[in-house]
């Protein structure tokens, strides 16, 4: 018997969890093991039975939060959204003229970009793998564009480069360089018989086809002698002048190696960063405004959760307003609780100790951004660069990204900095002036216009944001093991959801994936 | 000001010099964005490290804080080295009133063995969300 239940592979199990438990365990014990089938849903649950005459209280609008209270309206529950903020959207928020935040232990910044321009300094892309987002975006109608998120045509700038420290290179440089001198190396290797205890000969022939094809190399000696992908000298055009244009030389395949240049750039994307990408037009916090508009009343601003309590019978919220410092409470059958665990630490509840332990076990990742409004759009009219990202080892920036918008218009906002961990911490101790400078330093290393075009500045460090602290849930493997379950599980009448109960953290498909999970675990417990 | 942290971070930033800092600096720049330059937090999100028990009691304990985590806070094994630790820690131990005795980078580097803490990789790259 012990021997049987040790030799239990991953697929008996599953067999068994859906007998026990349905679907849904199954799913979540998959999820457990990090199978990210939750990543495939693409619509929420279908789901039999009404929630009539139930009432549930959903703590945060963030995209969370409105996914669920708008999926649980449609099964008849009475929802209501606490939310502590004047507006909803959570993390998901855009900076445009007006748009105020005061980081805690930090100076009030005001944002005073021009009208029409906007910093999405939360989530700033949907993939096409984030089928569950794009389901809200096609129902509300909200129109969508292309987010540049690849462009071999941007700046790889290395300050840490070895020979190729300083300079300027195109991503297709790289790309069509690393690919031509591999495909050199490995095609001579077929030629000099050194690959014959690997590869019989038909297929050193095809694989000898495919590198020249792949690698652009010469017929007769294999040679990679540099190919158009990777931009001209001077480009063609008419006449005789440029005509032809003039081929470019490609870089020495020792200094792309001692560059070290695969620490920035990989010419295969990870999931889920390969095209398309998209925005909403307009700023990503157009979802939760779409969410907003269709739940109008049912969201309560300036509502501070001071405590959450529960008895056999009921959930009772104690909230203070924001505004005016008025204490009061809420009742409901349950709760469901979009509040991040870095929140939600803080807050007095009357949970088990073991769930007070769990929701303690979650850190949450720094994340600082900075939105620079410039007069002008140098990236476009001196380097020919349309959207897309400027990867680079400069420290504290990562990323220096182009928008996606308003092309060959007069000014633009381009994302400064996106730092993580130590970074983000680091940076996020300057005062908003000083997070300017630091950016503007290093972007003019790349970019000669940088600073002269320079106008106005925006940033964020999340981890310093009242009702966020932080960008999104770091799970370590040990809490993914012992919280994570835990977590999903809730007590008694309240349960949570969130983009920290996913395995696509950091992403609104994980805040609303699990919100769809768990409506439905409420919904089972609620008709039970 | 302003220059005086760009050359620090320029520094820092080359990989292979580490330059000696002392907890003070390492403090201002890894710790005073959350807990302040007071040492005194902020009220229902950053805890005060002022007659902190955490911070005041066994070094061992307290470097745990900092090369796993707590809480909300995230780990700093990967960006600090054990040397760095100790002396942020003993920053924080003899400051705004503390008077715990200082943490040898000995002590932190036996309590990340202890614990199964990889070595700083100072990894910061990537393309997150």
């Amino acid at each position: 018997m012990a021997r049987l239940t040790t030799s239990l592979t991953r697929r008996e199990f599953l067999y068994r969890a859906a007998a026990v438990g349905g679907t849904a365990l199954m799913l979540d014990t998959m999820n457990a093991w990090g199978m990210g089938i939750a990543s495939k849903v693409s619509a929420p649950p279908t789901l039999s039975g009404s929630g009539k005459g139930k009432k549930v209280v959903i703590l945060g609008a963030g995209v969370a939060g409105l996914a669920a209270a708008f999926e649980l309206r449609k099964l008849g529950y009475t929802v209501q959204v606490l939310e502590a903020r004047s507006f909803v959207g959570g993390r998901c928020q855009s900076a445009r003229k007006g748009f105020s935040l005061q980081e805690l232990g930090g100076e009030a910044q005001q944002c005073s970009f021009d009208d029409g321009h906007y910093i999405n300094h939360g989530p700033w892309r949907i993939p096409l793998d984030h089928q569950s987002t794009l389901h809200y975006t096609r129902q509300f109608d909200i129109p969508l564009e292309v987010m540049v998120n690849e462009n071999d045509h941007a700046f790889v700038y290395l300050e840490d480069g070895g020979p190729l420290s300083g300079k300027r290179l195109r991503g297709a440089q790289i790309k069509a360089d690393m690919r031509g001198h591999v495909a050199e190396l490995l095609a001579k290797s077929v030629q000099g018989r050194e690959l014959d205890a690997r590869l019989g000969a038909d297929d050193q022939m095809l694989l000898l086809d495919y590198l020249r094809r792949e690698g652009a190399l010469e017929q007769g000696d294999l040679a990679y002698k540099g190919r158009n992908g990777r931009g001209y000298a001077v480009n063609p055009g008419a006449g005789l002048m440029p005509g032809a244009g003039t081929p470019s030389d490609p870089l020495a395949f020792r200094d792309l190696l001692a560059a070290k240049v695969g620490k920035v750039y990989s010419a295969v994307q990870d999931f889920p960063m390969h095209a398309t990408m998209f925005q909403p037009v307009g700023g990503m916090d157009q979802i939760p405004r779409a969410f907003a508009r269709r739940l109008g009343g049912a969201i309560r601003y300036n509502a501070e959760v001071q405590r959450i309590g529960q008895n056999a019978d009921k959930v009772t919220i104690d909230i203070r307003d924001a505004a005016s410092g008025k204490l009061s409470s809420v009742q409901a059958d349950y709760c469901l609780c979009t509040v991040p665990l870095s929140v939600l630490r803080m807050i007095d509840t009357d949970f088990s100790d073991r769930m007070k332990a769990a929701i303690k076990a979650v850190p949450y990742a720094p994340v600082g951004k900075i939105g620079l409004q410039m007069r002008r759009r140098f990236w476009e009219e001196d380097e020919q660069i349309y959207g897309g990202h400027v990867l680079t080892d400069l420290k504290g920036i990562n990323t220096i990204s182009l928008p996606s918008n308003g092309w060959q218009q007069k000014k633009g906002v381009l994302l400064g900095y996106y730092n993580y961990s130590l970074d983000a911490i680091e940076v996020s101790a300057l005062t908003p002036q000083e997070r300017t400078e630091f950016a503007l330093s290093a972007g003019e290393k790349i970019f000669p216009a940088y600073r002269s075009s320079f106008e106005s500045a925006f940033s964020v460090a999340w981890h310093r944001v009242k009702y966020s602290l932080g960008g999104w849930a770091e799970w370590s493997d040990d809490a993914r093991s012992n919280a994570y379950p835990v977590l999903l599980e809730g007590e008694g009448r309240v349960l949570l959801a969130g983009e920290h109960l996913s395995y696509l953290t950091g992403w609104q498909a994980g805040a609303i994936e699990s919100s769809w999970q768990q409506v439905e675990r409420l919904h089972r417990r609620a008709t039970a | 000001m302003k220059r005086g942290f760009f050359l620090l971070a320029v520094v820092a930033g080359s990989a292979a010099a580490q330059t000696p800092s002392d907890g003070k600096t390492l403090f201002a720049k890894n710790c005073a964005a959350c807990h302040q330059a007071d040492g005194r937090g902020i009220p229902g999100a950053f805890p005060a490290l002022v007659a902190s028990p955490v911070v005041t009691g066994a070094p061992v304990d307290a470097a745990e804080v900092l090369l796993k985590g707590r809480g909300g806070m995230p780990a700093f094994s990967g960006s600090l080295d054990d040397l760095e630790i100790a002396q942020v820690l003993t920053y924080a131990r003899s400051s705004w009133g503390n008077k715990a005795g200082a943490v040898s980078g000995a002590e932190v580097e036996a309590q990340r063995s202890a614990l199964g803490v990889a070595p700083p990789n100072r990894s910061r790259f990537g393309n997150k969300h």
